[in-house]
Parts: C-alpha cells; sequence; structure tokens
C-alpha cells in the first residue's frame, strides 16, 4: 500500500516543482527581493547608511545579508530555484510538443467541419476529379507538403504550418539557462580587478576586488601617456590612454584604450574606469628681483632638485607640494633657500596669491611662512606646473560572456518563435452534393485564433477564384 | 525657431487630440474622431521632423550626436512613439477610442519635456560614456517598449471602466468602448510587443554595459528595476498563456507592470546609480 502513496507523492512533488504556479511565485519574489536591493544601499554605499540606522537593525539586516543582496546565498538559492522549476516545467510538457509535432492528423478527419462559417465553404459546378486536379496544383505552389486522401465521392486535403512553433517557448528556457550558466563560468573562472597606472610606469600585477589581493598578469603595461579632452563648456569628451605590452622587458603590443573601447590582450580586457594626477612633474617658478623690477627669471623646477640662485649666491629647491593648500587655498610649493651665510629660509609660495591675499590678507601678514615677500633680495612666484596623471584601469576576465551572448541570441529568436508563429493545420474537402462539388476549408491553431480565421477565409477565396 | 520651441508647441496639438477623441466619445460623433486622429498626425509629423531637426541642429552646434541623450530628449523620443505605435494599432483596429486614453500620455510626456523647470532642453555634448553605437539601438527599443506599456495601461484603464460599468448599466461614456474581449486580446499584443522590445533593450544595454562599464550587468538600480518590469511581464504572460487568465486580473497585472515602467524611468533618478544622464 505505502509504495503507490509514495510514488504519488513523488509525483505530486514533481508536478509542484515543474508547475507553472511556481513559475509565477518565482518571478515575483525574484522581483520584490530585487525591488528591496535598490532601496537598500549595497556593497560600498552601505557603509553610510549603516551609520544612520540602529545597530541592532544593522545587525538584524546584515545578518540576512542585506548590503550584498544580489551575491547573497538565498538571492542565489531563488535563481536557482527558478532554473529548476523550468528545466522540470520544460521536462514535464516536452513530451506532448513532440508528439504534436510528430504525429500527422488523418485528412479525412470530419471534425474540423463540424461548425463552419459560411466564408469558409462554396459550391462549383463541376466534376470531382476536375476540382480536385485544379486544387492540388493550386495548394502546391503554395505549401510543401499536401496529404490528400481520396474516398467515395469526396476528396480530403490535409496540411500545415508553423510545425516548430510548440518549440519556442522551450528556447526560451533553454537561453534562461545558458545565460545563467554563463553567468556562474564567469564567477567560476573569471575576476574583476582595478590597477591604476601613472604616465610612464608599468605595472605587472592588478588588485582584485573580491579579496583585495593581488594577482599577477604574467606580462607588463606600461602607460605612455593619458590624455583627456573637453568640449567648449567644459564637459569631458575623451579619456585616452596609450599603453604599452611587454614581456620580460620586450614590446609586444601598442594600444590605445578609450570609453567604450576596451583592449583585449592575452583573454584578459582593459577598459578606461577612471584617472588622476599622480604627481608633479614639473614646476613653473618666477624669480624677481626686489631691487631690479627687471631683473626676472623663470625658471622650470622639480621637486627636491636643488637649483642655484640667479646671483649663484646659494642654492634653493622645491621641498613639497599641494595641489589644494588647507584645502582651500589652491596648488602652493614650500620653497627651501640654502643661502651661502646664514640660516635656511622656508616659505610656501601660492599659484593664486593675489586671490589669497585677499581672502585672508590677516593670514599672509602673521605668518612669514607664508609670505613670498619675506625673503630679500629676491621674490619667488608660483607660476603653473604640470603633472602626471595616472590612469584607472578595470581589468577583467570573463570566459562566461559568449555563453551569455548566445542566451541573448536564442532568446530573442525563442520570443519571435513563441509569439509570432503558430502552428496551423488546415483541411480542405471536396464533397459531391446535387448541385455540384462542395468546397469547405477548416483548420486548427494552437495560438492566435484570429489569424487562423483570416487565413482560412483568405484561402476559401483563393480557390473559389481558381475554381470558378 | 529651434527645435525645443516646436516640441512645446506639439504639446498643444497633442491636448487637441486628446479632447476632439474625448468628445468623440462623450458625444458619440464620428466626426470629432476623425479630427483627433488627423489632429495626432499632424502633430506626429511634425514631432519627428523636430527630432530630425535637433538631430541637425546639434551638428551645428559641432556636437553632433543622435537627440536620445537625456531626459528632455528621451522624454520627446517617448511621446513620439506612444503617437506612433497608436496611430498604427488605430489603423490595424479601426478603433479609436482608444485615443482618448492614450493621447493624454503622449501630451503628458511631452508637456513633462517642455514645461518642467527641472529639465533643460539644452542640446549637450555627449559624455565618453555615451559615445557608442548601442546608444541608439538601446534607447530606440526600450522607448519603443515602453510605449508598448503605456498602451497596455490604457487598454487595462478601458477594460477596468468597461467592467465597471457593465455591471451597472451601459452609460454613454464607455458604451462606445470595444468588448472587453478585444480589448483584453489588444492588450496581449501590446505587451508581447512591449516585452520582445524590452528584452531587446536590455539585451543591448547589457552589450554596451559591457563595452562601457566592463561588466554586462552590474545591479545599478536602473538595470535592476528594469529586470523587475521584465519580471512582472513575464509574469503576465505566463499567467495567460499558460494558466489561462484573462481579463481583469491580466489588466490589474498590466497597471502595475506600467508602474514598473514609470519607476523604471523616472523613479530611479532618485536612487544613487550609473545611468545618472537621464536625470
Amino acid at each position: 500500500m505505502s509504495r503507490p502513496k509514495a510514488q504519488n507523492l513523488i509525483n505530486a512533488a514533481w508536478g509542484f516543482i515543474g508547475s507553472v504556479r511556481l513559475t509565477i511565485a518565482l518571478l515575483v519574489i525574484l522581483a520584490f527581493v530585487s525591488v528591496l536591493g535598490t532601496l537598500i544601499p549595497q556593497q560600498e554605499s552601505s557603509v553610510e547608511f549603516s551609520r544612520k540606522i540602529s545597530p541592532r537593525l544593522f545587525y538584524l539586516l546584515n545578518s540576512f545579508d542585506m548590503f550584498d543582496l544580489y551575491h547573497s546565498l538565498w538571492f542565489r538559492i531563488i535563481i536557482a530555484s527558478l532554473a529548476v522549476n523550468l528545466t522540470v516545467c520544460s521536462i514535464i510538457r516536452f513530451p506532448g510538443t513532440w508528439k504534436l509535432f510528430k504525429t500527422i492528423p488523418r485528412p479525412d478527419r470530419e471534425k474540423p467541419f463540424e461548425s463552419l462559417a459560411p466564408e469558409q465553404s462554396f459550391v462549383v459546378n463541376k466534376s470531382l476529379e476536375d476540382t480536385t486536379a485544379e486544387t492540388e496544383l493550386f495548394l502546391k505552389t503554395r505549401y510543401k507538403k499536401i496529404n490528400v486522401k481520396k474516398a467515395d465521392n469526396k476528396t480530403f486535403f490535409y496540411f500545415e504550418k508553423g510545425r516548430y512553433s510548440g518549440f519556442g517557448v522551450y528556447l526560451v528556457h533553454l537561453s534562461v539557462l545558458i545565460i545563467i550558466a554563463g553567468a556562474l563560468v564567469g564567477s567560476f573562472f573569471g575576476f574583476k580587478a582595478y590597477v591604476n597606472i601613472e604616465e610612464g610606469e608599468s605595472v605587472d600585477s592588478v588588485y582584485l576586488v573580491k579579496g583585495k589581493k593581488r594577482l599577477m598578469l604574467g606580462f607588463e603595461i606600461r602607460c605612455d601617456k593619458f590624455n583627456i579632452r573637453f568640449y567648449e563648456n567644459g564637459t569631458p569628451k575623451e579619456y585616452k590612454s596609450e599603453l604599452t605590452f611587454l614581456t620580460d622587458g620586450e614590446e609586444i603590443d601598442k594600444r590605445q584604450l578609450l570609453v567604450n573601447h576596451p583592449v583585449h590582450f592575452r583573454g584578459i580586457t582593459f577598459y578606461q574606469a577612471s584617472y588622476g594626477a599622480a604627481s608633479v612633474r614639473k614646476i613653473l617658478l618666477k624669480i624677481k628681483s626686489h631691487e631690479n623690477e627687471d631683473e626676472e627669471k623663470v625658471i622650470e623646477a622639480e621637486q627636491n632638485f636643488p637649483l642655484a640662485m640667479p646671483d649663484n649666491k646659494g642654492h634653493f629647491a622645491i621641498t613639497e607640494f599641494k595641489d589644494n593648500f588647507m584645502n582651500m587655498m589652491g596648488p602652493a610649493v614650500q620653497i627651501s633657500i640654502m643661502p651661502e651665510n646664514g640660516q635656511e629660509v622656508v616659505f610656501w609660495i601660492f599659484q593664486h596669491y593675489d586671490l589669497i591675499r585677499e581672502r585672508f590678507p590677516k593670514l599672509i601678514e602673521s605668518s612669514p611662512r607664508l609670505n613670498p615677500s619675506s625673503f630679500k633680495p629676491y621674490v619667488f612666484s608660483f607660476e603653473g606646473f604640470d603633472y602626471n596623471y595616472y590612469t584607472g584601469l578595470q581589468v577583467n576576465k570573463d570566459p562566461g560572456v559568449p555563453i551569455v551572448w548566445t542566451g541573448f541570441f536564442l532568446m530573442i529568436c525563442g520570443f519571435i518563435v513563441t509569439f509570432y508563429s503558430s502552428h496551423i493545420r488546415i483541411w480542405i474537402r471536396l464533397s459531391c452534393t446535387e448541385t455540384g462539388v462542395e468546397i469547405s476549408a477548416a483548420g486548427t491553431s494552437n495560438k492566435n485564433p484570429v489569424g487562423l480565421k483570416r487565413k482560412i477565409e483568405s484561402l476559401a477565396d483563393d480557390l473559389k477564384e481558381i475554381l470558378t | 525657431m529651434n527645435s525645443s520651441i516646436i516640441l512645446s508647441f506639439i504639446t498643444f496639438i497633442y491636448f487637441a487630440s486628446f479632447m476632439s477623441y474625448l468628445l468623440m466619445l462623450v458625444m458619440g460623433k464620428s466626426f470629432l474622431g476623425r479630427i483627433g486622429t488627423w489632429i495626432s498626425l499632424i502633430g506626429m509629423i511634425i514631432h519627428g521632423a523636430a527630432i530630425i531637426l535637433r538631430w541637425m541642429e546639434s551638428y551645428w552646434l559641432g556636437i553632433g550626436h543622435a537627440p536620445l541623450s537625456n531626459l528632455y530628449e528621451s522624454l520627446a523620443f517617448f511621446s513620439w512613439t506612444i503617437v506612433l505605435l497608436y496611430q498604427l494599432v488605430e489603423w490595424r483596429t479601426k478603433n479609436r477610442t482608444l485615443g482618448a486614453f492614450v493621447m493624454p500620455l503622449a501630451f503628458l510626456a511631452l508637456a513633462y519635456a517642455s514645461f518642467s523647470p527641472h529639465i533643460s532642453s539644452q542640446i549637450q555634448p555627449l559624455i565618453p560614456a555615451l559615445q557608442s553605437n548601442w546608444l541608439i539601438t538601446h534607447v530606440i527599443t526600450c522607448f519603443l517598449g515602453y510605449a508598448a506599456f503605456a498602451i497596455s495601461f490604457s487598454l487595462s484603464i478601458m477594460y477596468l471602466l468597461k467592467g465597471v460599468d457593465n455591471k451597472v448599466k451601459s452609460s454613454s461614456l464607455t458604451k462606445h468602448i470595444p468588448k472587453q474581449g478585444v480589448l483584453d486580446d489588444l492588450n496581449y499584443q501590446m505587451v508581447v510587443i512591449g516585452f520582445l522590445m524590452l528584452t531587446l533593450g536590455i539585451i543591448t544595454g547589457s552589450v554596451w554595459a559591457h563595452s562601457a562599464w566592463g561588466s554586462y550587468w552590474s545591479w545599478d538600480p536602473k538595470e535592476t528595476w528594469s529586470l523587475i518590469t521584465w519580471l512582472i511581464y513575464a509574469a503576465v504572460l505566463h499567467s495567460r498563456m499558460v494558466r489561462g487568465w484573462r481579463g481583469k486580473r491580466i489588466s490589474i497585472l498590466c497597471l502595475i507592470g506600467f508602474g514598473c515602467v514609470l519607476f523604471t524611468y523616472f523613479g530611479v533618478n532618485y536612487l544613487p546609480g550609473l545611468h545618472s544622464y537621464g536625470k
């Protein structure tokens, strides 16, 4: 007794796992959970959010992985359930579709003709042989395979179109599984990393996003130049890195990297992700004499590289650079002067000195270290600077991408088959009556009944024209 | 005369068309519907021309790009696709009552673009992330999908109105609305078009994101919300095609689905993310 009962239970469970009811429930659950993920700040942005909420709430949310919801185990379980559901659903339903695909119904069926609309039949005054021959000839110009059955006083034709239509839905389900498989391949065999390279420098490793570990590339990348171009209104127009790929110090390839135009090298893809100022290359200084206004000299200096004073009495050097002094005073450099005799003199000079003197007059007056006139006999001024950029690269390897693309392609094919094709079966019956031969057309379709009706009516019209 | 002035003018044309359709529905005079159709067709042609003019203007400014790059341009395009798709439906079904429910959406989209103080109608140059051949295909497929869902929304409203009316007694307002079966069938066709286009929109966006951001899917709020919308309409299609749901339940689901579309389009701007150009 217990065996059939257990079997029933298994059947019921199998039926539930493959039910469309479960599909709809899972789709709605997945939608709802995804909404949560857009409302609760995820990953990096969750840090700020966590300060605003109570520690207890934070603990609760965190224990459900709410701050990295899309990568949590339970989110993956929902997706896996959906995958299992649509696999089982397809397995349960496929034999029926296959049977429908394989079996060709008998041509001499009377059932389709049971409820005919007046537009679907007409009578011609000809012999059955002639109408049969003419009809067959006409149908052969339109349809590939026509089954004919001749009986007493009757001829039946059967043909069909779009037999493959029933498979569209399996193609869609398969495509979803392929996309999920592609994503899995990417997460197991791929990586996502970042690296910043200063102009002129090269790197042989990148930093993985997961675990913040270093990954050796097996080759070197050098950034020869980073370039940024702007539109007239100041919005950025182009970010461009000129990269050289090297192995064992030997240049293998030179490539240009732009946003929207990633570079592929040995299975790894590089994206232009960010940029920034790395280090100061050259600083432009102007040195003026206090006594003689005409005595003026413009010097290109480098940081920590001593230069002789204009009168050759002593040396000076730039000992520090700040791109925004005290976070409000703009670019500044620290000058250190070593006179031939006496103490070292250290002070700051500013690129926008006039502006600063206007805004912070007291600060400049009270602090000789911020006043460029504090040293005699020369006045130093900071004219400008030139710095090295670094280019920020995103470095990816994702062998799952071609799989995902295949899934996308199959999904679109599957949709077109599912929504825009239908399995149409058409029967035509020629039967002798007292007034002549009656020609009737009827059919069935797995979807789109309106299209079927239109098709049968136009077929009947065409036949009428041919036969009369 | 620049394109944004023409576009703001078309807002009134669409309003006039809406009024004609509405009067037809109330008064039952079919010539008013024909006037509505003509006004909306004229509006659509000028609207299309204005979009092309805007494209040319961007070239005259030396920053030539398709006019699909910010909220203003997308709203103008959205409004145009609604009217285009509606006119196709009207031509196929020979029924004008839908106009009274669809034209207000086209009118509102364009009015919001033209008269909201938060939306700049200036032609902006394309930032590097948007400089891609995928821009045009991505935006066109997405908005064709949105337009189909907008019409599905209108059809659902009509269905529910008709349903309320059937219970009481046929009032003059809904007398001319087609039978519920017709509405349900048309609604299904719109959902199919919308779903297909949304899928294409997500796919093109995904392929584009792969080359621009280095990842075909990064759970950015706009991506996620488009997926949510996709899941809802997938549920609609399954419940209709396999479970045999019809009518009222489908209509209510379509209202929820269009709510998701609107949130994907506008609401996401209030969440942080990568799709910030749409603000």
